[in-house]
């Protein structure tokens, strides 16, 4: 473990460290001795960053950004966390029976993936929430609660195909390998080659394009938002930038800095999955 | 004499875009109990499919299999997938061909080893474990406790082939298929390996069919030799018997295009000029003619039967070397 530690470099060690604030900041946050979210400063609308009180300064409502950003975490990280994992779990386990079994069940997996895939993955979420997230008398708005329900789900159908097709992928590789045919040689059962020889190989592969798909969740979560079918009424990032998307040349700082959370979010998991991916090669070439 | 394997008319084939690719074209084989028999045969004639068909490992929707397998007095070929299971491990086991890619990279050798042993045995964990140091040991592999820690990247090729085969008799199997079980290996390592191999089988009582291209393997280490060419078999002799008599051209040109040290270097090296033929389309008569030193008209026209003379020795050949029976 510590070796591994050893061969990270500066920035990657920052994007970790990043990371791990932000999943810190998501679960404890809203414990934090920081102002209200939703309680508005009329002393102090829209102002600038460093000012007396508001760290982050305030938007024009005069809500303070520093202790929104921080609640956001908690949202926006939750989505993406549950979407990916839940997503993850699903799609591999269809992509790796799929791709072990092979045939007419492989053909129509492959197929809907392919079919998922082409859609862009804005799109599909954009159409899956319009569906399942409105509600028939336009007086009775659905409910937040709902809502968050409903991106979930929805990220997870877009997450399922990406790492679904990558696990097929790595499957089909694994299998063609000759420790598959020695373990059918002791008398395994298909199960036991899958759980014992094909998942520890094919995990790996995953856990790199997963921690890609976090960025993706959270960029598509704040794109969801700022197209008005996201997080209405909770804070998430994506509805803090909604929120002030409209006010950007009184109080562009507003702006700043639930983007800025974002980005550094995206580019710090970029960044670890990037690293955990070249890892996994040099394994790769040892063998 | 009891066969402990017995194949009778087995026939496999693949069937591709370019069409059925017939691999093994109506082979029978013997095993008796405690023997070893080799199969020879250049790259591409059926030896390995032959062996993985015994077993019943070839799976795929375009893989045809058809003839009878009776291992052990049960006829493989009829039971469900669950029962010839059952006889993995313990019954048959085999070494393959590539160490390099026949462990999984990601596991300890112990647990690799012990998977069997829990899985075909249903050893306690800890049992297992104790039993792999041992089957290590067996396998001559120094400091066996060590080595249960290590992960394959962290062996030489030599080290494990031999875990592959620590592995194979890790359940005291009855037959030992070794798939060409040294190709991937140096020569130094390849004798080692060998050695190891027959003493085992002396000490564990194990049938063994030793799979490979080499003759000189062969004329060491086993009791009788099978010749396969273009999915038949078209020599079998005990191997004493086949190295002092061949009867048949195929396995005189194998035999002298063994390089040798006492000719001159900087020479061509021997070799049997053209190439086996197409395993889609095989064309009537011996599948050796095109190639044969000796063939007359016959030869192209019918396949040669399959003849035994009086000492067990078969030969598929219309013009047998030294005269026929």
């Amino acid at each position: 473990m510590r070796k591994a530690l050893a061969r990270l470099d500066l920035f990657t060690k920052v994007c970790a460290g990043w990371l791990s604030m932000v999943v810190l900041l998501a679960i404890v946050g809203p414990y934090l001795p920081f102002s209200d979210p939703r309680e508005s400063d009329i002393e102090a609308m829209g102002v600038g960053m460093f000012s007396k009180g508001h760290l982050f300064g305030t938007d024009s409502n005069g809500y303070d950004l520093l202790s929104n950003v921080i609640t956001g975490t908690r949202l926006s990280i939750l989505i993406a966390v549950v979407s990916v994992g839940v997503g993850g779990l699903i799609g591999s386990a269809i992509g790796i029976l799929s791709a072990y079994r092979r045939g007419k069940f492989d053909y129509v997996v492959s197929l809907i993936f392919n079919i998922l895939l082409s859609i862009p993955n804005l799109v599909l979420g954009l159409a899956l929430v319009a569906i399942l997230a409105t509600s028939a008398d336009p007086n009775e708005p659905v409910s937040s609660n709902r809502r968050v329900f409903v991106i979930l789900i929805s990220l997870t159908i877009v997450i399922i195909p990406i790492l679904g097709r990558i696990a097929r992928g790595a499957t089909l590789t694994w299998t063609n390998r000759e420790f598959v045919t020695a373990a059918r040689s002791m008398g395994m059962r298909d199960r036991e080659i899958i759980m014992k020889h094909i998942v520890p190989n094919v995990l790996p592969s995953i856990y790199a394009v997963g921690f890609l798909a976090v960025g993706v969740v959270i960029v598509a979560e704040g794109s969801l938002s700022l197209l008005g079918v996201g997080i209405t009424d909770g804070i998430s990032w994506g509805s803090m930038i909604a929120r002030v998307a409209g006010e950007f040349t009184y109080a562009p700082h507003s702006m700043y800095v639930p983007v800025t959370a974002l980005a550094l979010t995206v580019i710090a998991c970029n960044q670890v999955g990037d690293f955990l991916r070249s890892q996994l090669d040099k394994r790769e070439g040892k063998i | 004499m009891t066969s402990l394997l017995s194949i009778r008319d087995l026939h496999v084939s693949f069937d591709t875009p370019r069409g059925l690719l017939q691999a093994v074209r109506g082979v029978d084989l013997d095993i008796p109990a405690g023997t070893s028999v080799g199969i020879v045969g250049e790259s591409g004639s059926g030896k390995t499919v032959l062996s993985r068909a015994a077993m019943g490992l070839l799976q795929g929707k375009n893989v045809q299999r058809t003839g009878t397998v009776v291992f052990d007095g049960k006829e493989l070929t009829s039971l469900p997938p669950d029962e010839v299971r059952n006889e993995f491990g313990t019954g048959m086991a085999m070494i393959f061909q590539d160490p390099m890619t026949a462990l999984n990279p990601v596991r300890r050798i112990g647990s690799q080893i012990s998977e069997g042993l829990r899985v075909r045995l249903g050893l306690s964990r800890a049992d297992a474990m104790k039993r792999s140091a041992e089957l290590l040991a067996l396998v001559r592999i120094p400091d066996p406790q060590g080595m249960l820690r290590k992960f394959p990247n962290q062996l030489s090729g030599g080290m494990r082939q031999r875990v592959m085969i620590a592995i194979a008799i890790a359940c005291n199997p009855k037959l030992l298929f070794a798939d060409e079980p040294t190709t991937a290996l140096d020569v130094t390592v390849q004798a080692q390996i060998l050695e190891l191999l027959s003493e085992l089988r002396a000490e564990l009582g194990m049938s063994m069919v030793l799979v490979t291209h080499d003759l000189g393997v062969v004329a060491n280490h086993t009791d009788i030799v099978t010749v396969m060419y273009a999915g038949l078999v078209v020599e079998q002799a005990p191997t004493r018997r086949l190295f002092a008599n061949m009867k048949m051209p195929y396995t005189e040109a194998l035999m002298k295009s063994i390089p040798r040290l006492d000719q001159p270097s900087g020479g061509r090296m021997p070799m049997i000029a053209g190439r086996l033929p197409d395993p889609t389309a095989p064309e009537p008569g011996c599948p050796f003619a095109p190639r044969c030193p000796y063939v007359v008209d016959k030869c192209r026209s019918s396949v040669p039967p399959l003849v035994t003379d009086g000492d067990g020795h078969s030969y598929r050949c219309w013009l047998p070397l030294g005269g026929g029976i």
